[in-house]
C-alpha cells in the first residue's frame, strides 16, 4: 500500500474481538493500537497520534457514547467510528450528533469499514 | 325505525283462520308479509327453515299445547321473541309463559293497535339484545387480538435482546475468519498442504456468519425506530420509490409489478417505516409469486388512515398458516432463504405506527396484505382554491 497508514485505536471491551480485528486491520498495513475501555482509550490519545478512534458503545464503566463525547471535547480532530452488537437507532444519531463519523452495527462487513476508512484517508490527504 | 320493521319477520300460529287473516291483512299494511301456522307443529316447522324476529303464539290449540310450543320455541330458537295470546282473563296462562321466556301475553279478544305495539316492542327488545351479543363479541375478539400482539411484543423484546448478545461473539467468529483468509492469501502459504481445503472452510464460516447476521439485524430492525420519523410525503410517490428498489428483483423473476392509485397530496406520515414495511411485504410478494405473476400496489386514504395494500397473484397461504406467518420464524423458504421474521418485525413496525395489518388469501390465488396507518393532512396553511389537493385525496391536476 503506498498511501500513508492510518493510525487506528481500537477500542472494546470484548477482547478477543479486538485482538482479531486488529490483526485484520493491521494486515492490511493501517497502524492498530488497542484500549479495552474508556478510560484507556482516553489515556492512549493523551500521549499517542490517533486519526481515527473505533469505539464500542457498551462497555462497563465509561459508556462509549460518554467517551466519544470526552475524545470529541479533548481532541476535535481525532474522527470516531462506532461500530458496537447493541445497535439503536436513538443511540447512533446521538453519537453522529456529538460528532461521530459513522456508526456501524457489529458484525460489520469488512469491506464496508475498510471503504469507511478509504474515504478518511483520501479527506485527510486531501 | 319505520324501514327496519320493514325487516320484520313475524309468525303467526293461530288455529283461527279468520283471526290470521284479520292480522295478516293488517300487518300487510305496514309493509309486512307473515308466515303463518295453524298449529304448534306447523310453527316449529317454519321455524326450523327460516329465522324469524317476532311469533305471535295463540295458547289455545288443537294437538301441541301453545306452553308446550312456546319451550320448544324458546329451546331451539332463544333469540327469537313470542308473544302469548291467552284465554278471555286467563292471567294463570299468561305468567307461565313469561316464565317459560314469552315477551308478553295479550288475553283474547285482541285488539290488534295493541298487539302491533307489543310485536314492535318484541322486535325491538330483540334489536337490542342482538346489538348487545354482538358489541360483547367484539370486545372478547378484541381483547383476545391484544394479547395476541402484546405476546408477540414480549417476545420482541426478548428476541432484540438475544439478537444483541449474539452479536458480539458473532462479530469475533468474523473477523477470525476473516483474518485466516487474509493469512492464507499470503504468498508464503500459497503451497501449504489442504490450503484449498482451509480456504473452502473459512469461505463456509463466513456464509454462516451473514446468515446469522441477517437474523439478529432483522430482529433489531423491529425494535430500532424509537422516534417516529414523520415526514411530509406523497404517499404515491414513496410507492413508487419502494416499488423502484424491488423492481428489478421482479422482474429477474418474470413477474410485474405496478402501483394502482390515483396521484395523492402530501400527507405527513412516518415514511421511513412505511417503507420498510412495503419492501418486506414486496419480497414475499415476489417470492410466492411465478412468473407471469403480477404484484399490484393500491393505496386508499380516509377515516384518517391510509390504506397500502399489497396484491399478489402468487401461491396463497393455507387458512391454518394465516395467523402463524405473523410468528417469529414461521417460514417456508429453505433454511439460509427466508428467516421467518419479515413479517413478524413488520407487524411491531405497523403496530408502532399505531396502524392495523390485516391479511387476505386464497390458495392458488394470490394473497393481500393491507396495512393502515394514521396520517396527518399536509400544511394547514396550504392554498385551499380550486384544484388544491384535498387531504389524503387525490390530488386534482
Ligand atoms: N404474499 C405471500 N404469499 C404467500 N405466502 C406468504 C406471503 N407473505 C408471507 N407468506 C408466508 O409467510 C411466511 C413468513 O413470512 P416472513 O415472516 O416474511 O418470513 P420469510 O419471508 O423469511 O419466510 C413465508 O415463509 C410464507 O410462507
Ligand atoms: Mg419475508
Amino acid at each position: 500500500m503506498s498511501a500513508l497508514p492510518i493510525r487506528i485505536l481500537l477500542v472494546d471491551d470484548e477482547r478477543d474481538f479486538v485482538e482479531m480485528l486488529s490483526l485484520r486491520l493491521a494486515e492490511r498495513g493501517e497502524h492498530v493500537m488497542t484500549a479495552f475501555s474508556g478510560r484507556e482509550c482516553l489515556e492512549i490519545l493523551s500521549r499517542e497520534a490517533v486519526d481515527v478512534v473505533i469505539l464500542d458503545i457498551r462497555m462497563p464503566g465509561m459508556d462509549g457514547i460518554e467517551t466519544l463525547r470526552r475524545i470529541k471535547q479533548a481532541h476535535p480532530r481525532v474522527e470516531v467510528i462506532l461500530l458496537t452488537g447493541h445497535g439503536t437507532t436513538q443511540t447512533a444519531m446521538e453519537g453522529v450528533r456529538l460528532g461521530a463519523l459513522d456508526y456501524f452495527l457489529k458484525p460489520a462487513d469488512f469491506e464496508d469499514l475498510t471503504a469507511r476508512l478509504e474515504r478518511l484517508r483520501r479527506t485527510a490527504d486531501a | 325505525m319505520a324501514d327496519r320493521l320493514n325487516s320484520l319477520r313475524l309468525l303467526l300460529v293461530d288455529d283461527e283462520a279468520a283471526f290470521r287473516a284479520v292480522l295478516v291483512k293488517r300487518m300487510r299494511r305496514q309493509g309486512i308479509d307473515p308466515f303463518q301456522a295453524a298449529d304448534g307443529a306447523g310453527g316449529l316447522r317454519i321455524l326450523s327453515r327460516q329465522p324469524v324476529d317476532v311469533v305471535v303464539l295463540d295458547v289455545r290449540m288443537p294437538g301441541m299445547d301453545g306452553i308446550d310450543t312456546l319451550r320448544e320455541i324458546k329451546r331451539r330458537h332463544p333469540h327469537t321473541e313470542v308473544i302469548l295470546l291467552t284465554g278471555h282473563a286467563n292471567t294463570r296462562e299468561g305468567l307461565e309463559g313469561i316464565q317459560a321466556g314469552a315477551f308478553d301475553y295479550l288475553s283474547k279478544p285482541v285488539d290488534i293497535d295493541h298487539l302491533w305495539e307489543k310485536i314492535k316492542q318484541a322486535f325491538e327488545k330483540k334489536a337490542v339484545l342482538e346489538a348487545l351479543r354482538q358489541d360483547s363479541q367484539y370486545r372478547l375478539h378484541m381483547a383476545q387480538q391484544m394479547a395476541a400482539s402484546e405476546r408477540l411484543a414480549a417476545l420482541g423484546t426478548l428476541a432484540a435482546g438475544v439478537a444483541h448478545e449474539i452479536n458480539n461473539p458473532l462479530a469475533i467468529i468474523n473477523e477470525a475468519a476473516g483474518y485466516l483468509g487474509t493469512l492464507l492469501q499470503k504468498p508464503e502459504l500459497e503451497d501449504v498442504p489442504y490450503r484449498e481445503g482451509m480456504v473452502n472452510a473459512v469461505g463456509k464460516i463466513a456464509t454462516g456468519v451473514a446468515r446469522a447476521r441477517t437474523i439478529t439485524h432483522q430482529l433489531l430492525g423491529g425494535v430500532r425506530p424509537d422516534s417516529p420519523g414523520l415526514a411530509r410525503v406523497r404517499p404515491d410517490e414513496l410507492v413508487d420509490e419502494t416499488l423502484a428498489l424491488v423492481r428489478a428483483e421482479a422482474e429477474d423473476k418474470g413477474i410485474a409489478v405496478a402501483r394502482q392509485s390515483p396521484p395523492m397530496a402530501a400527507v405527513w406520515i412516518e415514511a421511513d417505516r412505511l417503507r420498510q414495511v412495503l419492501i418486506n411485504l414486496l419480497v414475499n410478494a415476489i417470492h410466492a409469486t411465478q412468473r407471469g405473476g403480477r404484484i399490484v400496489v393500491g393505496i386508499e386514504a380516509g377515516d384518517g388512515r391510509l390504506r397500502f395494500s399489497v396484491a399478489d397473484s402468487g401461491k396463497g397461504i393455507p387458512g391454518e398458516n394465516l395467523e402463524r406467518i405473523f410468528e417469529p420464524f414461521f417460514s417456508d423458504q429453505p433454511p439460509g432463504e427466508g428467516t421467518g421474521l419479515g413479517l413478524f418485525v413488520t407487524r411491531q413496525i405497523v403496530d408502532r405506527m399505531g396502524g392495523t395489518i390485516t391479511v387476505r388469501s386464497q390458495v392458488g390465488r394470490g394473497t393481500t396484505m393491507t396495512v393502515a396507518v394514521p396520517h396527518r393532512c399536509g400544511d394547514p396553511g396550504a392554498a385551499r382554491g380550486p384544484g388544491a389537493p384535498v387531504c389524503g385525496q387525490e390530488a386534482r391536476p
